[in-house]
């Protein structure tokens, strides 16, 4: 009898001490805000970075939300256009931070755009973390509560310029969207190597985000009979360029930087127009490639929205993951400095798609600044193909960045 | 158009009520979009001096705004020079170049004046797109400084409703020197030109002049607003003063009213408000923006200051029945 009591006295008490967890325990909000390029030129980017947060955030509350203590979180997303605008991010940014109450802000596709708000986030009590936008400025001035996934332009420009030497040309005609910053810092860094290596850039021809005929910049490149083509700029223009050159006549190798996906380089281009271009560019997502959570991010993806994941989406969709481990090591979502903190010091997550290279064993360095592997990727039968690494050392573009002041 | 006692009061309840609106404002975010309004009610008042009272419509508001917002943010950055100063000299910088464009460009009127006026927006921007040395190109010119010593000085000028208050003023200073000028004699002069230049050139008035002055001083007002928004934002590119932007503040102007001192500040507001307030629909926010402006533009000819004016006839008329 004693001892029945016993036990009914152990399970009253472990009833009690469940409901009384119970009773403290909450499910409580986090609103995540995503300011990027929904609509415009930019959109081909912007889009599929909002949509691989909204996935990403499913995935997590789906597996139990982000557990604080006795507090769980689910997350909530709020996507704002931004038209890849400085006016319109900064309002929209405003608005998620000033009205929403957002503390951590995803997404931002386009360099313009991120720059404006990267110039006054560090007086926010928020949290921003940059995707696709490459400009290298954005982590050079050191604002603490910023990081960026994707690696800047010219860390993957000078890699493919000594790639492109490796190939044996020494005459190259560029073409891209020379006006965009970063588009001009991939090829100032792809020329710089690309000279040491015994080549050089007969001309650099410019055409407009929104430009979609280029055969007259192809035919004067056509007449300077040039070893190879390399073309930079947004996936629809450059598809154009693709296109056209073969259109023209212009039988050389093509190289490019772009990130579009082969959904949408077809919306443009034949897959025989594509046969044989190059994509020298990040390793980012491209089945071939990628591993294991790259797979099962693009299946997930395609299953959720009915289209391909960009190359380049995964940057924003291991944002998430970093700032779920962060927020998770900090311990709070309310101090948002600490979160920020907590982000440089983390190791890459276990869910993150791109392939990064750690600096110092974390995801980010000191600059805030993370680092994947570049890679070379050819158009094969329809489809990108991953073909081999480019030359990059992390570390060594990690001590250049942090000596550049502002 | 004079200044009568009505007038006034007007005036001064709408400046009363832009005074009191930040401790109606609960979210910061409002206060921004206001501190962006009063900037905009500047560029649409020297909108107005051209377009509203001289009859010529100017497409090269936003080149002008470039040119002050870089002009202040490249005399701040390269030469440290104090931030007050180089707003004062955005506006200047910004009438040398007026000047050098108002001169040809007047040369030929109506539609002809907004060509040329937009082709000068379009070299402005590719000017500053291009001219990466001095520009940074697209990536654009980060860390503008506030006025003042930042956070420890005795101003806080990185509280955003202290930045309101500095832009209020700003704007108030604009659109009474705005009064000023179309209530005196040049204003009268700017009116006839706008209603029938040859009788002015008959009378004996060399109509280039003034024109050139009101093409200047707008420009003035556009240059001083870029500066603001330059040192508000803390970071400026081209994309900011593209064509599309003069174009909003070509509608200010439409949509508040034409030729009227208050019409420029109603419309400014409506131009910042009204696209943030349709974001609920989503990509379609600008559409429903675009039918608006066509349907106020069809059916507001006198834009919103016109359309009270009517309501208040009306009501009068009843009331004298």
């Amino acid at each position: 009898m004693k001892r029945r009591s016993t036990i009914g006295a152990g399970l009253a008490a472990a009833v009690l001490a469940a409901s009384t967890s119970l009773a403290g325990a909450a499910e409580k909000d986090l609103v995540v805000g995503v300011s990027d390029a929904l609509t415009g030129p930019a959109a081909v980017y912007g889009v599929p970075q909002a949509r691989a947060v909204e996935l990403a955030a499913e995935e997590v509350n789906a597996a139990g939300g982000i557990r604080l203590g006795e507090d769980t979180y689910k997350i909530t997303v709020l996507s704002y256009d931004d038209k890849a605008n400085p006016t319109e991010a900064s309002n929209s940014v405003r608005k998620l931070i000033d009205r929403d109450g957002a503390r951590f802000l995803l997404g931002f596709c386009c360099s313009g755009a991120t720059g404006a708000v990267a110039s006054f986030i560090q007086n926010e009590d928020a949290v921003m973390l940059v995707g696709n936008a490459a400009e290298r400025s954005i982590t050079t001035r050191g604002i603490d509560n910023l990081v960026r996934t994707r690696p800047p332009a010219d860390y993957t420009g000078a890699a493919a310029g000594t790639f492109v030497a490796s190939k044996g040309h020494k005459r190259v005609a560029v073409i891209g969207a020379l006006e965009t910053s970063f588009y001009a810092m991939y090829v100032d860094a792809f020329e710089r190597e690309f000279v040491k290596g015994g080549g050089e850039i007969v001309t650099r021809e410019a055409f407009g985000l929104k430009d979609r005929d280029m055969s007259p910049q192809l035919t004067k490149i056509r007449a300077l009979e040039p070893d190879a083509l390399l073309v930079v700029g947004y996936v629809e223009p450059a598809a154009f360029v693709y296109r056209q050159s073969v259109e023209l006549g212009l039988d050389v190798p093509r190289y490019g930087f772009t990130s579009g996906s082969e959904e949408q380089f077809l919306r443009v281009a034949s897959s025989e127009q594509m046969e044989g271009v190059w994509d020298l560019r990040p390793t980012e997502l491209t089945l071939q490639s990628t591993g294991e959570t790259g797979r099962a991010y693009h299946e997930n993806f395609t299953a959720r929205f009915g289209v391909q994941p960009s190359p380049s989406s995964p940057y924003a969709y291991d944002q998430l993951y970093a700032l779920r481990d962060a927020i998770l090591k900090a311990g709070t979502v309310e101090d948002a400095a600490a979160v920020a903190k907590a982000l440089r010091e983390l190791p890459v997550p276990k869910e993150a798609v791109m392939q990064y290279i750690p600096i110092d064993g974390r995801m980010f360095d000191g600059n805030g600044q993370a680092y994947t592997t570049n890679g070379a990727f050819q158009w094969q039968d329809g489809a990108w193909v991953f073909v081999q690494e480019l030359p990059s050392v992390a570390e060594d573009y990690s001590r250049f960045l942090s000596s550049i002041d502002g | 158009m004079t200044l009568t006692r009505k007038n006034g009061l007007l005036y001064l309840a709408i400046l009363a009520g832009l005074i009191v609106l930040p401790s109606f404002i609960s979210t910061k975010y409002y206060i921004h979009l206001s501190v962006l309004a009063l900037i905009w009610v500047i560029v649409a008042q020297g909108q107005n001096l051209i377009q509203g009272f001289t009859g010529y419509v100017s497409i090269a508001q936003a080149g002008f705004m470039g040119i002050g917002a870089y002009g202040t943010a490249l005399l701040g950055l390269n030469f440290g020079l104090p931030v007050w100063l180089t707003i004062l000299s955005a506006p200047l910088i910004t009438a040398l170049f007026a000047l050098v464009a108002g001169y040809p460009s007047l040369r030929v009127k109506g539609h002809y004046f907004a060509i040329v006026t937009l082709a000068f927006n379009m070299v402005i921007f590719i000017v500053l797109l291009n001219l990466t040395d001095l520009t940074n190109g697209e990536a654009g010119l980060m860390g503008i400084p506030k006025p003042g010593a930042g956070k420890d000085g005795a101003i806080n000028f990185a509280d955003r409703t202290t930045y309101y208050y500095f832009v209020l003023i700003a704007a108030t200073g604009v659109t009474a020197l705005t009064a000023l000028i179309v209530n005196s004699r040049l204003g009268r002069v700017l009116v006839a030109i706008r209603q029938n230049e040859t009788l002015v050139g008959a009378a004996g008035l060399a109509a280039w002049k003034y024109k050139l002055f009101a093409f200047v001083v707008s420009a003035m007002f556009a240059g001083f607003a870029g500066a603001l928004y330059a040192h508000y934002q803390s970071f400026i590119n081209p994309e900011i003063f593209t064509i599309a932007q003069s174009m909003d503040a070509v509608l200010a102007v439409i949509l508040g009213g034409s030729g009227t001192i208050t019409g420029p500040i109603i419309g400014a507001f409506a131009i910042v408000f009204l696209p943030e307030y349709l974001r609920f629909a989503d990509s379609f926010r600008l559409v429903i923006y675009g039918l608006i402006l066509i349907l106020a533009t069809i059916f507001m000819p006198r834009g919103i200051v016109g359309l009270a004016s009517d309501a208040l006839g009306l009501l009068k008329k009843r009331r004298a029945r």
